[in-house]
């Protein structure tokens, strides 16, 4: 970053980069299954994986927003939509693993167990926005619904909220004195709070101006 | 170690297996669908077809049929001294020194003293004891353990007669287990029994599985298996037993008392508060299994619950 001279960028391969990784890990999964490499556990191999790919993938999408402040390369809004599109379909991967794969779609069981256990019910609500927030991600809702996109698209920060939480009551421990086994989601959860905290203008300005004095 | 068989020759399950446990596969065939080839499947099982009452004999499988693998056992387990990855603990606990090893027997007992393994495994006769394991995450095994009561080894030393618990304490080495100064987890892990559930003939100390001494990811030399009871009550590589007076503190029910009870009896009419303990993932199996009552064992166990409320005393 020598200059800030409009930065040209071939956006189609970033894009195919992009969604080459977002396919990756499916990859890497569905490979995983097929020769048997999922250890010994492997419904739950699949459920763990799916949820820690889609939180990765929403703390991402949720990183553009504050990079393009810093770096105003065009191409980071794209970036944002594509992983919060990945995002909503590892959480619905995740969805379908557990209602389909370890509960075999038995529906009163599952039902029971989303009606009863927060823990569930917080991740379903999470999904329902994700996915109603990937059918409305393309232009056509953009304009349609005018400034309403823009507030309902804010509900994802909810969702991270809600999945973060659904996270920390998914592990073994107790969340007030934070012992037990809650390595990854305090990690997932700091960096959403740093996420977070991006966005105020006392916090980004600062930064803003940091880079560009360094690009000057 | 005594090695009591070998697996090269087929077991009568009849010979190794306490008998409640093979006594009927119905319920299991039922689950299945499959009742009409119980017929067919009658000439394997030496006594299929022996109806049992009460519930907690609603049993429903051949266990010693039905083993879990040595792979997945050895390879996947929760040993949180080495590592909170299931998978990873195999591997790290590979250098932990398990000899020389003794048990300090302690507390309020007549002949307080210190057992040598040597000691152990040649006093009291080793046997199979193929037992379900349900972990309170829900996923379950089938493991031929090899030990011993472990009501011997207390009657050896003579509890007095203020003892009415017992309390048993993990190692702790930190040089060896990567997982031991983690901040997260107040080690050494410590667990506990009611006098009369430790004194249970289905209380035992194992100190070997599959006729092979125990790996040291599955708690070498030496570990409590108390198969009624949700999994991380049977603590592993023991240092030390304590007879005491009073319910003694261990490690998952300080970290969260609503959450892990002292008893921990298998119960799938008592949720975790988090998540359902309905059903559970076998290993090696798809699907889903209803969860047994007492992990099954509630004809035998049932009597040291007499009267108590299962669902305060969870």
């Amino acid at each position: 970053m020598e200059s800030r001279k409009p930065r040209k960028i071939n956006s189609k391969w970033w894009l195919i980069a992009a969604n080459l990784l977002g396919l990756l890990p499916l990859g890497v999964l569905v490979w995983a299954f097929w020769v048997n490499q999922l250890g010994f556990n492997p419904v739950e191999t699949a459920l763990q994986r799916t949820g820690q790919i889609a939180v990765i993938f929403l703390l991402l999408s949720l990183a553009f927003t504050p990079l393009r402040r810093l770096f105003k390369w065009p191409i980071l809004l794209k970036f944002r939509k594509i992983f919060g599109l990945y995002a909503s379909l590892y959480a619905f991967t995740h969805f379908a693993t557990f209602a389909i794969w370890d509960y075999g779609l038995n529906l009163p069981l599952i039902w029971m167990e989303i009606q009863e256990k927060p823990f569930i019910l917080l991740g379903f609500a999470a999904l329902i926005i994700l996915l109603v927030l990937a059918a409305t991600s393309f232009r056509y809702w953009q304009k349609k619904l005018g400034k309403g996109w823009r507030s309902l698209h804010r509900l994802v920060y909810l969702a991270a909220v809600l999945v973060l939480v659904h996270y920390f009551l998914a592990v073994k421990g107790d969340i007030f004195s934070l012992q037990g086994d809650y390595g990854a989601p305090l990690v997932a959860g700091i960096i959403l709070i740093l996420l977070f905290l991006l966005r105020f203008p006392f916090i980004y300005r600062p930064l803003q101006r940091l880079i560009n004095r360094k690009g000057a | 170690m005594v090695h009591k068989k070998s697996h090269s020759i087929p077991v009568d399950p009849s010979e190794i297996t306490p008998k409640h446990i093979y006594q009927t596969r119905r319920q299991f065939l039922k689950q299945m669908g499959v009742v009409g080839l119980s017929a067919l499947l009658a000439s394997c099982a030496p006594n299929v077809g022996v109806p049992i009452d009460g519930p907690g004999s609603a049993l429903d499988e051949d266990l010693a049929d039905n083993l879990t693998s040595y792979e997945a056992i050895t390879g996947y387990c929760n040993f949180y001294e080495f590592t909170t990855n299931k998978e990873q603990v195999d591997e790290n606990a590979q250098d932990f020194v398990t000899s020389p090893w003794s048990v300090m027997v302690d507390g309020m007992v007549e002949t307080p003293r210190a057992f040598t393994m040597e000691e152990i495994l040649s006093t009291y006769t080793q046997e199979e004891r193929i037992y379900r394991m349900r972990c309170v995450e829900g996923w379950s095994m089938v493991i031929p353990w090899v030990g011993f009561p472990l009501h011997q080894l207390l009657e050896e030393v003579v509890p007095t007669a203020g003892a009415k618990y017992v309390l048993f304490e993990a190692a702790l080495v930190p040089d060896q287990m990567e997982g031991a100064n983690s901040g997260l987890f107040p080690f050494p892990y410590l667990e506990g029994l009611r006098l009369d559930e430790a004194m249970h003939d289905l209380t035992i100390l194992a100190t070997g599985l599959y006729d092979e001494p125990m790996p040291p990811q599955n708690g070498a030399p030496i570990r409590l298996v108390v198969p009624w009871k949700y999994g991380f009550k049977s603590i592993k590589s023991i240092v030390r037993i304590a007879l005491v007076p009073d319910q003694p503190p261990t490690l998952w029910n300080t970290i969260a008392p609503q959450e892990y009870g002292f008893y921990a009896n298998v119960n799938p009419n008592v949720d975790h508060p988090r998540w359902s303990q309905a059903t559970e993932r076998r290993i090696g199996e798809t699907g889903r299994r209803e969860t047994l009552f007492m992990n099954g064992y509630a004809e035998e166990v049932m009597p040291l619950y007499e009267g108590m409320d299962l669902t305060e005393n969870f």
